[in-house]
């Protein structure tokens, strides 16, 4: 093929990628848009995102999962957990109050994942954060409470006797 | 049944009788023209707005985004509200602009356009003024752009508005070449240079030109393109390299002239196309028992090649300025002259068609 032939061939295969291109952006013109109006429109987040940090309530027991332990407030970069807790008449301890500032928070997790006691959590559905004053970001122990549905609580802990009696069957 | 001549001459004979009730026959001569300008300035500007809500609309869904529909139903007064919003805006000016060129270059890129809307005949005997050399006028008076764009990117007296300037220049005399040459085998098939004449003979023949002449169209379709400086051929006003180009240092009504003038370079070079090449106001081939007006067939028409247009702009990437000025030269005119060639050897060998 001489330098003839090449031209005419560059031209029609430069015009044949062209019609490639427009026929991309026709095939999207026709196709539904995946765009949601926010406000009017929400998605519904994953179970497991990572939104408003809740403190779990046992309705059950009426009473916060929480002993103060202030393993939370330890792990947290920015010292915006504060709480306090009493020693109840049973000997066991019981948070009273606990302060979230979520204006300094930086939502790190650090904080769910130090706890163990199944107290702190990060709640989906829940992530519009706006607010008119700043001091309305800092959240007290009220305002954080949620009631687990039951579908995302942990499963329940097999009894202390098979326990022990698997264990026994490990070591033997 | 309803055609466009019926209606001009509806509103011709409304218009002179309450002139004559008026007492002011004598002005008809006058008025009629005045009438005829004011209602294609309407027009054109509703159209004008129509289209750019169009094109946010076809981007948008090219892009699988909606685009605006905040702005009464499905957005269509958002360019209502972008229009107040600059008409009342704040004129600001350069200090060291020249002045006059300064002032002059908005209102030679509308009015160089929209005079071209003129000879555009919308259905039979629905024309301003059937020109007999209508498409020699409007390539030239639509090549007056280049003015406008060099005098503003001159008193703008900012290198950037002056590098989109010169690039201008040289954009639309490389791609006045390949228009022209474009339409010449037309010329040679209808002989004549009338749109209506050209929309009679196509009539006349029983089908459209696009047919023999598709190359001439893809060529047309080009070098407008390029002539209304849009993507993918606006290296004058390149956002990324020249911040707006020609118009950078305008503002206000002055930008909304230059910005009213490119969308009417549009619709002019598409009604150019839609009347040589897709049979103006005639009906598509198999649907003629539809009855329906001529003028809506015609804006049927200009909205796909509209339509088309704004596709290229949403689809390809913009042209270096080597790539753009061998495109037009290296490839488009040798391509057009072959055509030319071409058309000139079948009207020999075969005859005309008519």
């Amino acid at each position: 093929m001489g330098a003839l032939g090449s031209y005419f061939k560059n031209i029609f295969l430069g015009f044949w990628n062209l019609m490639i291109g427009l026929s991309i952006t026709t095939k999207y013109f026709f196709k539904p848009t995946m765009t949601q109006q926010y406000p009017e429109e929400r998605l519904p987040l994953p179970e497991r995102s990572r939104s408003m940090i809740k403190l779990i309530y046992d309705g059950e027991k009426d009473q916060f999962n929480c002993v103060a332990c202030m393993m939370c407030a330890k792990a947290c970069p920015n010292n915006c957990i504060k709480l306090e807790g009493v020693r109840q008449a049973d000997g066991k301890r019981r948070m009273t109050t606990f302060k979230l500032d979520f204006s300094t928070c930086i939502f790190c997790g650090y904080c769910v994942e130090a706890c163990g006691f199944d107290a702190l959590t990060f709640v989906s559905e829940e992530y519009e954060n706006s607010v008119y004053k700043r001091g309305s970001l800092l959240q007290d122990e009220q305002a954080m409470r949620w009631n687990r549905p039951a579908h995302l609580a942990p499963p329940a802990e097999e009894p202390a006797e098979t326990k022990a009696a698997a264990g026994a069957a490990a070591g033997a | 049944m309803l055609t466009g001549e019926n209606l001009v001459q509806l509103v011709a004979k409304l218009l002179h009788q309450g002139l004559g009730m008026a007492g002011l026959s004598g002005f008809i001569s006058i008025i009629d023209p005045v009438v005829c300008a004011v209602v294609m300035f309407g027009f054109i500007s509703v159209f004008v707005m129509f289209l750019v809500w169009m094109e946010r609309k076809v981007s948008a869904h090219m892009q699988s985004r909606i685009g605006p529909n905040r702005v009464g139903p499905l957005g269509l007064l958002q360019t209502v509200a972008d229009a107040i919003k600059l008409t009342i805006k704040e004129d600001v000016k350069p200090v060291n602009r020249d002045k006059i060129p300064y002032y002059i270059a908005p209102i030679i890129a509308f009015v160089a356009t929209f005079a071209g809307m003129i000879v555009i005949p919308f259905d039979k005997g629905m024309v301003v003024q059937n020109l007999n050399i209508g498409m020699l006028y409007v390539i030239a008076i639509t090549s007056f752009t280049v003015i406008a764009i060099l005098s503003a990117g001159w008193s703008s007296n900012n290198k950037f508005a002056l590098l989109g300037g010169f690039r201008s220049a040289a954009q639309i005399v490389s791609y006045e070449v390949p228009l022209v040459m474009s339409l010449v085998p037309i010329i040679m098939i209808t002989g004549t240079l009338s749109f209506t004449g050209v929309v009679e003979y196509q009539e006349k023949a029983g089908y459209w030109l696009v047919f023999p002449e598709f190359l001439a169209f893809l060529i047309f379709i080009t070098s407008a393109t390029a002539e209304a400086n849009r993507a993918p051929f606006d290296i004058p006003e390149a956002e990324s390299e020249l911040i707006g180009g020609f118009h950078t240092e305008y503002s206000g009504v002055k930008f909304a002239m230059f910005f009213l003038g490119e969308y009417i370079a549009v619709i002019v070079s598409s009604a150019v196309a839609v009347t040589v090449f897709l049979g103006g106001w005639l009906p598509v081939p198999f649907l003629h028992f539809l009855h329906i007006p001529g003028f809506i067939w015609f804006m049927a028409k200009l909205l796909l090649v509209i339509y088309l247009i704004m596709a290229f702009r949403w689809t390809f990437p913009r042209l270096r300025v080597d790539q753009l000025m061998d495109f037009g030269w290296k490839v488009l005119i040798p391509i057009s002259i072959i055509n030319i060639l071409l058309t000139g050897f079948c009207i020999l060998f075969f005859g005309k068609g008519v």
